[in-house]
Parts: structure tokens; sequence; C-alpha cells
């Protein structure tokens, strides 16, 4: 029993699973379940493969407990210890409660995550199927650099991970149902509670107050959807009760923030208008007045529910990104000293009207701005490396020079009549230069697209790229100063071999059955060779070290 | 880039320019040229205000003898201060060409509130405390007192202003409203005042329109500008109604009350200063008796503003005997509003002439005609006299007397209406009585007569001619210009039935109807599927929208459309709105995605914009029809088919759809930008509608987005914006919506431009009522 060293973290005896009678264990990874008398689980499953876990209802006789996994497969266990059945299964549904969510993420991230990949890039596919599939690399060694390549992409939104909003509909979410026998019923899940928290911080003090002394949890939520406050305007109970405070707060806030004002004076409608017609002047008829309808103030109240719930979701998204740039605005505000809102408010000001009176497309220098390229050579970068044991070669001043030079010589050159060439010389000359000639020999060459069919071509293709990521996984080992390093470049070496080996000979072998000349592997052929050198010669040097 | 508009030399501060820009120099050069008045539509968001102000400075420059000032009005605060950053830019283009320092003064009026800089008096929030405020520390009997009282409170910044600040004039430059308060900090004047006086002698001022158009304010800040100026009116679409509102009164009871206690008040001021300083009221009263003579002296050098409240003939008269003593006056005053008090004790609604209440008063108090005109001149000279501190205290008996002095002096044009009960609660006595103007032309007359050159210009002006009939004067020019694009960057839909094919209209008979309320929903909920960031809906009035929003909210739609976005709604509080709106903004910038239900004619509607994500669809739901019950708007359109001959549904419809094309013309900011405008309700396929849209989103209307379903609508709605999604470079735009300037000089774009702006006929024109024999006619003779 490999679980034995695993810890156990609950065990509950007397569980049925299809008809027989068990024990059911949680451990710190999984879930087992054992038939009594045996010292095996015939059920066992990672929490990373569960979706989920649904309990039966309460007044059931049965008190069930089911496992759904992401297969779609299901796992039912009954509690069958009379006494005790609904404790013992609310203290397993409890405890998965808590480790389910944990696994979840983290296993789903990553598999999402590889098969995003793989199904958004093909290559990587054709790659994934080249060394995995054939195994010339395992799979984690393949991921391995991939997902780290990944999250270099990612890693500034990874540093200050982005909360995750609240989505504007997540009271829609806790639809009513009838229960059948005059009751209504709400689901809340988790992530139903969190926003709810995160949106009306006033329930969640109202939470922290009450709940476990006070009131059950259950007791809570019945009560807040109970509550006039969770209604708002359609039933209207005079009744106080515990969420009253809360809409109170809430108005507060509202009132808070209206008075606070707009910090944009382009939309302040209060100061639009640049002079008001004095009260009794103007044609408008609808004059202030405040016999309202009673529908007419329950439709407002409606929309300022709209307006507050709205500006509380957005707030709760923003909560984090606002607190550092709160203090940005505090600090700016010290300075200004004053209540004089003139001393820091130009600058939003200006801003905001540069912004308002800028055409982009008629400027020119509009767009975003780019980096300058700083080049410290620029010879480098326009000829790209080149070997330098090549003896000579010419910078793009020198070819500028001779090209001038040639021009000038063109340009002054007088054709001396006296002294032609014999016409056979001649005629020699310009079936030389003809296509098919001696000298142009490299020019009528025909390209490896016309001669070879494509199917070969597109292996080839996925040689060079198999090729291209093996090596380059080898050239990432290098300078070798680590460990772990070390071991890597003699596995890649050999990866390599076995590439060479299982890949690219029978390549090479079906080329020459075809009488292609073999020279199409050769760049292949070259690259590999050179990173066999340079394994050589660092493998000699640590020798060399170690003795 | 430098340009040569029809032989005048430019300098247009963007390296490319749109075709219509040109365009639009070129019509805008023509109506400078002829010293005549011009109408121009341009579409939204293709540089008006550049082109505008690039044009008229350079001929400021070129003729600096014929064009002495511009005076360019706009709508709002943010507005005013975008002319001023644009003309920035102008101006920096100007120094960095020439190289050398130009000698312009541009500036920025506003209200004391948004430019006092006095500690105490900044920190009040709304304007009219602001004013009265510091109306009671500026005021010059305050400022006399001083001289015996050193305690009594004044403002130092203007005492620095009075003492200094006119003597040398503020250096040449662009003062938006910061600049002047910083400005005004530095020198420790008052920035209020020195923007008022320097006014005067800038060749660039940026106002709100009721510096002209509000009898009650040109008179104190716009009476001296010069004749040889040009006015602009930007965002004009809402002109009518801006000019009507300045010369309607509305009493109520309240009013009376506090008229009451005004006049009681003045009673024992006056007894008061008869027993301390009998000797001011006896100035006072020569004063009176030599007449307002004064003011007809500067009136006569044609370069005051003329008061519309203040005819001519008022000058040459000296006050009435009746109200010429100060107690006589009171006394006056008293009979007149008992007699008013009479008027609002009634059961039914009474609407009558000026003439009819002219004659009604007569027989009931005595009260002559004369006096009543001269009731507001009399007053102000009565409260200059008494040296009364806080004139806001006095706003119920000025609005009285400015009442008497227009139902005096003006027998057309105007409507008395007096309803004992609101409509809709007719058990509650609250009887009102409303003066209201029913001619826009009258408060706007002194402004065309007076100046050489008035240009009424905005995104919506459709249809032209009937601007020039409603403020009754004759353009030289009028004309609407296309957008030319290069990619179709709007796309106009207008969905007449829901997927039940169950027709879609907020018309009177229907818009209670479950199945348009829902299909309503239905169409919202698609949409914010599929749009991607901002949508903005307008519906045609607040009661509407609470009541769409209530039954949405009942039927579950709003929630499934919370899971799409946030939703945000207007309220009729504007703090309140206000927070709404940035919250809505937020939620846009950081991806999240909202909707904005708004109300057309609102505050937002008329005031934001909604550029790029901010708004990437704007739905109409409804024809935003003005409320027709109304006696006022009943009276108005009498007024308009009898004096214009303008029938009332073409005015109806002309002014729904002047408000529907300004609220989905505020999505489209530019020819980068793009956006979805859905016109939800099956009228707008009627010709007559449509017709009445502006040319620019009229064009892109084929008959494939006529009265669609909501499937419909959201297969076009995606295949536009999926094409508007990609990328769009200068390289697109270039030759067709934008241009280099080797490219505007080419033969055959200039052919091309010249079709962009559409001038109206000359044939057209000439339902344009002549205004010269109104100006033969003064309209208070006439009784």
């Amino acid at each position: 029993m490999a679980a034995l060293s695993e810890e156990v973290l609950l065990v509950v005896k007397r569980v049925r699973q299809r008809k027989q009678d068990g024990t059911l264990y949680l451990m710190t990874e999984r879930i087992a379940w054992g038939p009594e008398g045996k010292d095996r689980f015939t059920v066992s499953h990672l929490y990373a493969d569960i979706r989920c876990q649904k309990i039966s209802p309460d007044g059931k006789a049965k008190i069930q407990l089911q496992l759904v996994l992401h297969t779609g497969e299901s796992t039912t266990f009954h509690f069958a210890n009379e006494s005790t059945a609904l404790k013992d299964r609310d203290a397993a549904k409890d405890l998965l409660q808590q480790l389910l969510p944990k696994f979840k993420k983290k296993a789903n991230k990553e598999l999402e995550e590889k098969n995003r990949m793989l199904q958004e890039d093909p290559v990587l596919f054709q790659l994934y199927k080249d060394l995995v599939v054939s195994q010339v690399i395992s799979a984690e060694e393949f991921w391995a650099s991939r997902l780290k390549l990944n999250s270099v992409d990612h890693a500034l939104s990874n540093n200050n991970k982005q909360e995750v909003g609240i989505s504007a509909a997540f009271l829609a979410d806790i639809r009513p149902q009838t229960d059948g026998c005059n009751g209504l019923k709400y689901n809340l899940t988790s992530d139903i509670i969190e926003s709810i928290f995160r949106t009306y911080p006033a329930v969640k003090q109202k939470y922290a107050e009450n709940v476990p002394h006070n009131l059950t949890e259950k007791e809570f939520w019945t009560r807040f959807f109970q509550s006039h406050y969770f209604h708002r305007d359609r039933i209207n109970t005079g009744q106080q009760d515990i969420f009253s405070e809360c809409a109170k707060q809430d108005e507060k806030g509202l009132k808070s923030m209206v008075v606070q004002g707009v910090k944009n004076p382009m939309v302040d409608l209060m100061s639009l208008e640049d002079k008001t017609l004095d009260e009794g002047y103007g044609s408008l008829t609808a004059l202030p007045n405040s016999s309202k309808t009673v529908k007419e103030n329950s439709n407002s109240a409606i929309i300022k529910r709209f307006n507050h719930h709205s500006a509380m979701v957005l707030a709760a998204g923003l909560r984090k990104v606002e607190a550092s740039s709160d203090q940005a605005s505090e600090t700016s505000s010290t300075d200004g000293n004053s209540r004089d809102s003139d001393f820091f408010q130009p600058p939003i000001k200006k801003v905001k009207l540069q912004e308002a009176i800028e055409y982009e497309d008629l400027q020119n220098e509009s767009g975003p701005k780019t980096i300058a390229l700083n080049l410290k050579k620029s010879d480098r970068y326009s000829h790209g490396p080149v070997p330098l044991q090549s003896h000579h070669y010419s910078t793009s001043q020198d070819i500028i020079n001779s090209v001038s030079c040639i021009q000038e010589e063109i340009s002054c050159y007088k054709p001396c009549l006296t002294r032609v060439m014999s016409s056979s010389a001649a005629s020699s000359a310009i079936t030389a230069l003809s296509p098919g000639g001696v000298l142009m020999q490299a020019g009528a060459q025909q390209t490896i697209s016309q001669l070879v069919s494509t199917d070969v071509q597109s292996e080839l293709k996925h040689l060079y790229t198999a090729a291209g990521e093996l090596l380059r996984h080898f050239w990432s080992c290098f300078p070798v100063n680590t460990p772990f390093l070390e071991e890597k470049v003699v596995k890649m070496q050999s990866n390599l071999e076995r590439f060479q080996s299982t890949k690219l000979h029978p390549f090479q072998e079906k080329i020459q059955r075809e009488y292609l000349s073999t020279n199409l592997t050769n760049h292949v052929e070259e690259m590999i060779q050179a990173a066999y050198n340079k394994f050589h010669a660092w493998q000699t040097r640590r020798m060399l070290r170690k003795t | 880039m430098k340009l040569n508009i029809d032989g005048l030399l430019v300098y247009f501060p963007y390296d490319y320019i749109y075709p219509e820009q040109y365009s639009y120099m070129l019509e805008l050069k023509r109506t400078l040229d002829a010293k005549g008045h011009g109408v121009l539509e341009m579409p939204s968001g293709t540089g008006k205000t550049i082109s505008l102000l690039s044009l008229i400075v350079a001929y400021q420059r070129t003729y600096p003898l014929e064009v002495t000032k511009l005076i360019y009005c706009s709508r709002t605060v943010p507005e005013i201060e975008k002319v001023i950053e644009e003309l920035r830019k102008l101006m920096e283009f100007y120094t960095k060409e020439t190289g050398e320092k130009n000698n312009f003064l541009a500036l920025a009026l506003s209200s004391r509130k948004n430019l006092c800089i006095h500690p105490e008096v900044s920190s009040l929030r709304f304007g009219k405390e602001v004013d009265g405020k510091c109306h009671s520390l500026t005021a010059s009997y305050i400022r006399a007192q001083r001289h015996s009282n050193p305690n009594q409170p004044v403002c130092r910044f203007y005492e620095e202003f009075d003492a200094v600040g006119r003597q040398v004039p503020i250096p040449s430059g662009i003062y938006n409203l910061d600049d002047l308060k910083a400005f005004g900090r530095k020198k420790g004047w008052c920035p209020y005042y020195l923007a008022r006086y320097s006014i005067l002698h800038a060749n660039i001022v940026v106002y709100s329109y009721h510096y002209l158009l509000d009898p009650k304010i040109a008179d104190l800040v716009s009476k001296e500008l010069a004749k040889k100026s040009v006015v602009v009116f930007d965002e004009a679409h809402n002109i009518d109604n801006v000019c009507i509102d300045s010369m309607s009164v509305n009493i109520t009871r309240r009013t009376l009350d506090r008229c009451q206690t005004n006049v009681e008040t003045l009673q024992n001021t006056i007894q008061r200063i008869k027993e301390t300083d009998a000797a001011k009221l006896r100035e006072e009263y020569r004063r009176l008796v030599e007449g307002l003579k004064e003011a007809n002296v500067a009136r006569e050098t044609d370069i005051y503003l003329s008061n519309p409240v203040l005819p001519d003939e008022i000058l040459q008269e000296a006050v009435p005997g009746s109200i010429r003593t100060a107690e006589h006056f009171v006394g006056f005053l008293k009979r007149f509003l008992e007699y008013l008090k009479a008027r609002l004790r009634i059961h039914h609604v009474v609407q009558e002439s000026s003439p009819q209440f002219l004659k009604d008063i007569y027989e009931k108090v005595c009260i002559d005609r004369k006096p009543l005109r001269f009731c507001a001149e009399r007053l102000r000279s009565l409260l200059r006299t008494l040296e009364i501190a806080d004139i806001a205290d006095f706003s119920a008996v000025t609005l009285i007397s400015n009442f008497a002095t227009l139902v005096s002096t003006y027998s057309k044009g105007f409507t008395i209406i007096i309803e004992p009960f609101e409509d809709k609660t007719p058990t509650i006595v609250n009887p009102v009585l409303h003066f209201s103007c029913m001619d826009p032309s009258i408060a706007i007359k002194p402004v065309f007569e007076r100046f050489q050159s008035v240009i009424i210009t905005s995104g919506t002006l459709s249809p032209l001619d009937i601007y020039p009939r409603i403020l009754d004067f004759r353009p030289v020019t009028m004309a609407s210009f296309t957008m030319t694009l290069a990619r179709t960057c709007l796309c106009p839909l207008i969905v007449g039935r829901g997927n039940d094919q169950v027709a879609m209209s907020s018309k009177f008979e229907t818009r209670e109807d479950f199945a348009v309320i829902r299909n309503y929903g239905n169409l919202l909920l698609e949409m914010s599927a599929i749009v991607p960031d901002g949508i903005v809906a307008f519906f045609t009035s607040y009661v509407y929208m609470e009541n769409i929003v209530a039954s949405w909210y009942e039927q579950g739609i709003l929630e499934n459309i919370q899971r799409n976005k946030l939703i945000f709604i207007e309220t009729q509080d504007a703090a309140e709105t206000s927070m709404a709106l940035e919250k809505y903004q937020e939620a846009c910038e950081n991806g999240r995605g909202a909707i904005l239900l708004s109300v057309a004619r609102g505050k937002v509607s008329e005031g934001i914009d909604f550029v790029h994500h901010f708004g990437r669809a704007v739905i109409m739901f409804g024809v935003p029809y003005v409320y027709t019950q109304s006696r006022i708007l009943k009276a108005r359109l009498e007024y308009l088919r009898d004096q214009f001959q303008i029938r009332e549904n073409d005015f109806l419809t002309f002014d729904a759809m002047r408000h529907a094309a300004q609220c989905v013309g505020r999505a489209i900011r530019g020819k980068t930008d793009y956006g979805l405008m859905i016109f939800a309700d099956k009228r707008y396929a009627r010709a007559d509608k449509r017709g009445k849209l502006p040319r620019w989103i009229q064009e892109h209307i084929t008959d494939g987005s006529l009265n669609l379903t909501i499937d419909e609508t959201v297969q076009l709605s995606k295949h536009f914006l999926r094409q508007m999604a990609q990328p769009f470079r200068r390289e697109d735009q270039l030759g067709l919506s934008l241009l280099t300037l080797e490219q505007l000089q080419s033969e055959e774009m200039l052919q091309k431009i010249s079709q962009i702006a559409q001038q109206l006929l000359l044939g057209r024109r000439q339902l344009v009522p002549q205004p010269l024999v109104l100006l033969a006619k003064p309209p208070h003779l006439s009784t």
C-alpha cells in the first residue's frame, strides 16, 4: 500500500459504495475508499481529477456524497452509519471543500495551458509529435523550457497578478427556486459569497459581527435573502433587520461619492453650464416638483440602486489598483495643502483638454512611440554574424566605395574601336555568360523547391524545426555552470544522437532511395556536428580540469 | 501647413487636412467677404473649430480693419476651454512659422464661479451664491462706505484691479480660465473683472451664448463690443431655445410671496433713508426727470448692443411721473403685485396675449402701459439709490419688474398662460403664470443687426433653411458639408421590428406595450453582447426611461445585460449623474465595458462626448419628440404656423430629429473613430424623418438598413464592428479623406472638394421672410 506514506486527514467508517461497506480515507492528495476487510483501495481519485462534489439534499433518507470527475465519471458514497451519518458526510464535505479548490486551479491551469499552446501553435504541435511522441525527449523536458518561456511573456502580469473581477450579474445568478412547499431555495456558492463580500463590504462586516456567535451561516444568509436590503424595493417589509444598517451605510457611501464630485472636469455636469438662468426665467415646463407618485419614487430607487451596484462592482475590481493610486493622489493633495481644488486640478484638466482637441490623423508624429534602435556597429547589424575566419570581408563603406569606383570608371569609359576582340573570342564569352554557360553555372542551378517533391520538403522542414528545437535546448545549457546544466547538456547530447539515428538517418536513406543529392541534409548535419564539437570540447576541458 | 484659401494665406497647424475642412474654410471666407451671415453644417468631429479659428485669425491678420474681433460663443465651459486650447495650438504654429511673436490677445470669459480667486467667495458651490457674495464685496456704494468705515470688508483683488488694472492692458497671449486665474493671482487682480474689461480690446473672445443672447447679461457684458466683429455660434442647433429661455418668465405663488417681502423691505428702507438722507432721493428724482438720455447718447454712436428689454423710444422719454418718486413706485409695485395675485387665483387655464393682459390690468387696477415699460429701469435705479447690498435677495421683485417691462414692450411673439395646477396633479393647487417667448428672433435680432458677420454652425443643423426662418435673418451662405471617408466609420441602422415582428416604436399608443418594451430590452441585450467597450442608449424622456428600466428590471432583462456589461443610468440629479458618467468611463477604460442609459435633451446628451471606446454604439430608443401636451409648446407651434408658415408637424419632427442626431453624433469624433448609430423606432424609416437627419448621416443610410429586425441588426453590426477593428493607417486615408498640401493643390482634388459643400439653392432662400419689413415697423408700435 503506497498510500501508507501519505498523511491521512480523515477516516470515515461505514461508507458504502456500490452496495459494499467500506472505509473512506481523505488524504493530502487524494480520496480513497477500500471495502471492509481488505487492505487495498478499490476507489482512489486524485483531488486534481475531481471536478466537483455534490451532496444529497437535507431530509433525504440516503445521505450521500457524489464526486464528479473531469472525465465525466462519478462516484457516489453512501454514509451508512445511522447515528452519525450526517455528521460524517458534512465532515467529509467540508474537508473536500477546502481541499478541492487548491488542486483544481493548479492542475487545470497547467493542463489547459499546455493544451491551449498546442492547439494554437501548429508548429509546436508538430514539434511535440516529432520529439515527444517519438520519444526523443520526454514530455517534461519538452514543457520545461516551453512553459518557462511562456511565463517570461507573462512575467509582468504574474508578478502582480490581476485579481479576477466580479461579474456584474452575480446577484442574478442566485436564482431562487421554489422547493414545492411554499418556500424558496437559493443556491449559494463560495464564489457568490465572495462576490457579495467584495462588492458590499457592509455585508461582510455584518457577517463577521454575527456569524459564529449570533447566527449560523445558514441563518445569516436566510435573513440576507429575506431582508429588505436584498430586495430593496420589491417588497417593502417594514421590519427592522440587521441589514437595514447596511442600506443606510450604502446610502451614505453613495452620498459621499456624489459629494466628492468627479475628478475629470470634462464629465462634471455640475460645472458644464457657464451661466444658468436665474430662477423664474426660462421656458422649461418641468419645474422641480416634490409631488412624485409612489411608483415614480420606487423607479428612481431602482435606478439609484443600479448605479450604486455598478459602482461597487467596479470598485471591487479596482480596489487593489486604487490603493496605490490613492497614495499618489494623497501626496499630491498634501502638497496642494488646501481645499481649493485649483491647485491640483489643472494637470488632469490639461491632459483631458489636450486629449479632447487632438486629431491623431491630422498630425504627423502621432502614433505609438517607438524605441529607436541603438546600434553600436551598424555594419554588423546589416551583415549578420559572419564567421571570423573568412579572411576578408568588406564593410558597407568598402562596398559603396567600390561601387562608386566602378560607376566612375564606367562613366568615363570610352570604347577603343581599334583594339577590339576577335569575333570568335567575343562569341565564346557571350556563351559563357548566357544561362547554362560556364560562368553562369551557379545561377542556373535549380532551386530545391523545383527538385524535391512537396512531402519531402515538408518532412525536411519538420526535421529542421525539430533539430532547431533540440539544438536550442542544447545551446541554452552553455555556459555550463551548475550541476543541473551539466546533467542536461549530457542528456541533450544523447538526445541529439538519438535524433540523428531515429530521424535524420532514415530521412537520408529515403532521399538516397529517391536519388536526390544528399546535400539536402548537409546543413542539418553541420549544425549537429557543431553541437557535438562544442560538447566534446567542453567534455575534454572538464576532464582536464578534473584531473 | 500654409493654405491658400481663395487668395488668403491661412496657417493651419496640422500637417494634413480633411477635404471638408478646406471646403468649410472656403465657404467661411465667402461669408466674411460678403460681410453677411452664414449657416454652416459640418459633421461632428471633423475639426470644425480649428478650421473656423484658422480662417478667421488669418482674415483678421490680413484685413485688420475689416474684422477687428472674433466673438466665439460656445455652450459649455469645457467647450469654451477646448476652443482656447485649439487657439493656443494655432498661435504656437504661427510663432513657429513666422518666427515672430504675434500680439494677439485671446481670452475666455466665464461666470464668477469659474474665475473667482477670492478664498472665501470661490469656495461657495453655486454660481448664484458666488455672484451675490461678490456683489456684496464690490458694489460701488459698499466701496464708498469703506472710506468712512475701514472695517467694511471688500475684495482686495477687485480693489487692486480697480486701482491699477485698467492702466496697462493685459499682455498679449492666449488666456484660458486657469491662465486668467494664475495671472490674477500673480498680480493680485480680480480675474473676472480683468477679463470683462479685457474683452473690449481682445482680438478673440470666447464665452457662452448667454453673454450675447440673454439681454440681462448682454447689457452688462457685451454692450461695448465693436461692430466689426465676427460672431460665431458653435453647437448652435439649440440656439432658438436659448433665445426663448432668456426672454421667458414664470411666476408662481412663491415668487409673489417673496416679492411681497421684497417690496416691504424696499418700503422700510425708503422710509429710513427719507428720515436720514432725503437728499439722496431728491437727487434720484432729478436724474429720472432728465430721463435716460445718457443711455440714448451711447446708443446713437452705434457702439452699443441694443437691449431688447429697453426699446429705443423709451430713451427719448423721461420716466413717467406716476412712478418717479420712490414711494409712488413702491405703491405702484404693490398694486401690480396684488393684481398678479388676483390673476393667480383661478380655477381654469387662461391663455391670453400681451395686449389682452394690458387691457385687463388697465381695467382692473388702472395701471397704464407706459409706467409698466419703465418698471425694470426704475427698479434698477431705486436699488442703486437705496444701496442694496445683496441683489440676489431681490431676485423676485426684479423678475416681476422685468416681466412688466417685457409684457408692455412686446405685443407680438409672447403669450401668457396661467395654469391653476399641473396637468399631472390636478388636485394640488399650484398656480403658475407663464410668460413665454415664442419668437427666438427677438433675443437674437440685436446680434444680427449689430455685427457684420454672424456664423451659425453645428454638426446638426438640418434642415438648414429652417434656422434662418425661425431666427428671422438672411444668410449669404448656407451650406451643409459631407464627411469624406476612406472607410465608412459610421453605421446608421434603423431597427423597426423585434424578432417577433412586433413593430418597435415609442409613439404614444404603443409605448406602454409590453412587447415593445421587451423588444427594446432584447435589442439592448443583444447589442451588449457584441459591441466592445461602451454603449450609450438614449430614451425620449426621464419618465419613459424610468418606466422602461423598471419593467426591464422586473422581466430580468437588466440582469442578463449585467452579465455582459455594467449598467449606469442618468438621473435627474446632476451630481449623481456626473459620478455615474465617470464610473462609466472608468469601466470602458479598464476593459469591462459598460452601458449608459441616458435621456435625449438631458444634460448628458447635450454636453458630453462619447469618443472612441467610450461609445462604440449609440442606441436611440424612440423618436425624442418634445412633450406635446404642454400649452406653451402649443402656443409656440401656433405662432410658428401663423408667422413663419411652418407647419406644426414639420417643426416637431425637425425638433425631434435634431435631438436624435445630436445624440447619435456624440459617438463620432474624427475619422479614426467609429461607431454604430442605432435608431430604434420604425418611424425613422419614413422619408420625412430620415430626410431631416444631417446629410452626413443620411447618406450612409441605405435601403438595406431600414426597418430591420433585431437579428438583422446584430448581423450588420457584427460585420461592421469586425471591419472597423482592422488596423486603419494613414495611408488608407491619404488622398481620400486626408490630404497633404500637394494633394490639396491638384486640380482634380479641388474639383472634388467643391462637391463637398452642398449649397442651398437660391430658390429656397426666398422662403426666408424679409427682415427689412419688420425693421421698418417695430413690433411694439403695432398696439
